[in-house]
């Protein structure tokens, strides 16, 4: 396989990564804490997912929506059962908290759905574009044929539909921009008379939509088991960090810096180092906090 | 009766307790002053009529309506604004949005205020769209000004308003100040710069240690030998 496959491959694993890490920053940015729970949304929303489509049974796009509705009411349901009430003593015991439910979730899923790994039963069309030579420099190819399967674009097209949604609520709406005043202070917010409570309430269902929809794309795009979000929430916090954490844009850009590294360097590694690609996003993401400590966005990374 | 009426305020911050037994009165459309050495309680008092302090006793009225509990977001219903004396605008949002937000609570601003605001604040109208955050100090107090102004309160505060500026903007920002109270809105104005405050308001109280010094109008306490010599380095 060429660099142009390989480059699909990471597009595609950085535009689930970027919708989910969008919901983790703007929690970071807003509610001031790191839900380490958050894997465990997108495992819920892929499980709503499959089930919708399993029991009742509905088309895997309307499946998709109840996921998203079921992911953000869990999420604020969540929020004001675990993290609510401890919002005042700060991001440690929040943090630790989150670890905790995240422990209970993660097994509780487990006992109800059962450790195989599910999957939506999609029919992929497969689009092949044969016609780029390949550009050999030793045993790598920098260019070659590539193929994109109808999975993968709807994937990638999800991502720059919510890109453009949460753009546009961020900086057209009142609820945004609120959110956004929030993130950079709260007190003066308050001043402004904007209810911190409701806004906080408003991002975490958000942020468990967003979670939903990256678990059900996830789920089509390769199989989904108890495990799952769990082991997306490095790969996530990573890039909302990358981009500056509470940065969404940051987040992003972060996202698809993390899906490329992991992509391409499982690719082109030598075959007895392919083990360490996903330790090369950290090493990058070490890299960036060593030179830059505010992330690709700029955003100052506050304490946590 | 007045517009705003403290009386016997105890405040501070959690156990800390930094005013005691303070009375404070501002009429409508007046101009009021609260001056006095650093650490004084200026500015708590302020806070804590906006309930970012915590009133530990005592009780705050505002135009009949006693706001002694009400939190800052539930104050702001009642007709009166803040300025905080820093981090009064949100960096990350455009000069727009952060005038957007201080129409927040209502669900919509008539032009005319707008215009209004920007007519005496030009620059904001030139720069709508350039980031809070970049602007020069003086613009930022410009922005917080006009922020607390698109709810054309009753009474607005402003805490130290001229700190950290330019000494030619110092007197531009207090022309401003006057500009605002004689369209009507009364002033409650904390200040380091004393004697150019009480030069320029209708009445003032001196506050040390968190109690009550003086009080009295502008420009009686400028001239008073007291004041002068404790308070105003003679």
């Amino acid at each position: 396989m060429g660099l142009a496959q390989n480059v699909i491959f990471g597009l595609v694993t950085g535009s689930y990564i970027a919708i989910a890490a969008i919901g983790f920053t703007l929690i970071y940015g807003i509610v001031n804490m790191i839900n380490f729970a958050y894997g465990e949304y997108l495992t819920m929303g892929a499980f709503i997912g499959i089930l919708t489509v399993g029991v009742l049974p509905l088309p895997l796009p309307l499946a998709a929506v109840v996921a998203m509705v079921g992911g953000g009411l869990i999420s604020l349901l969540l929020a004001r059962l675990f993290f609510t009430p401890i919002n005042q003593t700060g991001p440690v015991p929040m943090l630790l908290t989150s670890i905790g439910l995240g422990l209970v979730l993660r097994n509780g899923i487990r006992l109800t759905a059962g450790q195989s790994a599910r999957y939506f039963d999609t029919e992929a069309i497969t689009f092949r574009f044969d016609g780029l030579p390949p550009l050999s420099v030793g045993s790598v190819d920098l260019l070659g044929g590539f193929f994109v399967t109808s999975e993968q674009l709807i994937v990638m097209g999800c991502a720059v539909g919510v890109f453009l949604l949460v753009h546009t609520l961020l900086t057209r709406t009142d609820v945004g921009i609120a959110m956004r005043a929030m993130g950079d202070n709260e007190n003066l917010a308050r001043v402004r008379g904007i209810d911190t409570q409701r806004i906080r309430d408003s991002v975490w269902v958000l942020a468990g939509v967003l979670a939903a929809l990256a678990g059900v794309l996830l789920g089509i795009q390769t199989n989904v088991s108890a495990g799952t979000g769990f082991s997306q929430i490095l790969q996530i916090l990573s890039a909302a960090i990358l981009g500056g954490a509470g940065s969404p844009y940051g987040a992003i850009a972060g996202s698809y810096v993390i899906g490329l590294v992991l992509a391409l360097s499982t690719a082109f590694l030598p075959a007895g180092m392919t083990g360490i690609s996903s330790a090369i996003a950290f090493l990058i993401l070490i890299g960036v906090l060593l030179v830059k400590p505010s992330g690709l966005a700029g955003q100052e990374v506050r304490e946590a | 009766m007045s517009l705003l009426d403290v009386s016997n305020l105890d405040a501070g911050y959690g156990d800390l307790q930094v005013l005691s037994d303070v009375d404070l009165t501002v009429d409508r459309g007046e101009y009021v002053a609260i001056v006095g050495p650093n650490g004084a309680g200026k500015s708590t008092a302020m806070k804590s009529v906006f309930g970012i302090a915590d009133r530990q006793g005592g009780s705050i009225t505002f135009d009949g309506t006693d706001i002694t509990a009400h939190s800052p977001e539930r104050v702001i219903h009642e007709g009166l604004s803040y300025v905080p004396q820093t981090e009064n605008v949100f960096p990350s949002l455009t000069v727009d949005e952060n005038l957007r937000l201080g129409g927040y609570i209502l669900d919509d601003v008539p032009e005319s205020r707008r215009e209004a605001i920007f007519e005496r604040f030009p620059v904001l109208a030139d720069r709508g769209e350039q980031v809070a955050g970049t602007l020069s100090g003086g613009q930022q107090q410009m922005l917080a000004m006009g922020c607390a102004l698109m709810l054309d309160p009753d009474l607005v505060l402003l805490d130290e308003p001229s700190a950290g500026l330019a000494p030619d903007l110092v007197d531009e920002m207090f022309d401003r100040i006057d500009d605002i109270n004689e369209m009507g809105t009364a002033v409650l104005i904390v200040e380091q710069n004393a004697k150019e405050a009480l030069r320029r308001c209708d009445r003032g109280y001196v506050l040390a240690n968190g109690e009550n010094r003086y009080e009295g109008g502008g420009d009686e306490l400028l001239n008073d030998e007291e004041v002068r010599r404790q308070f105003l380095g003679g």
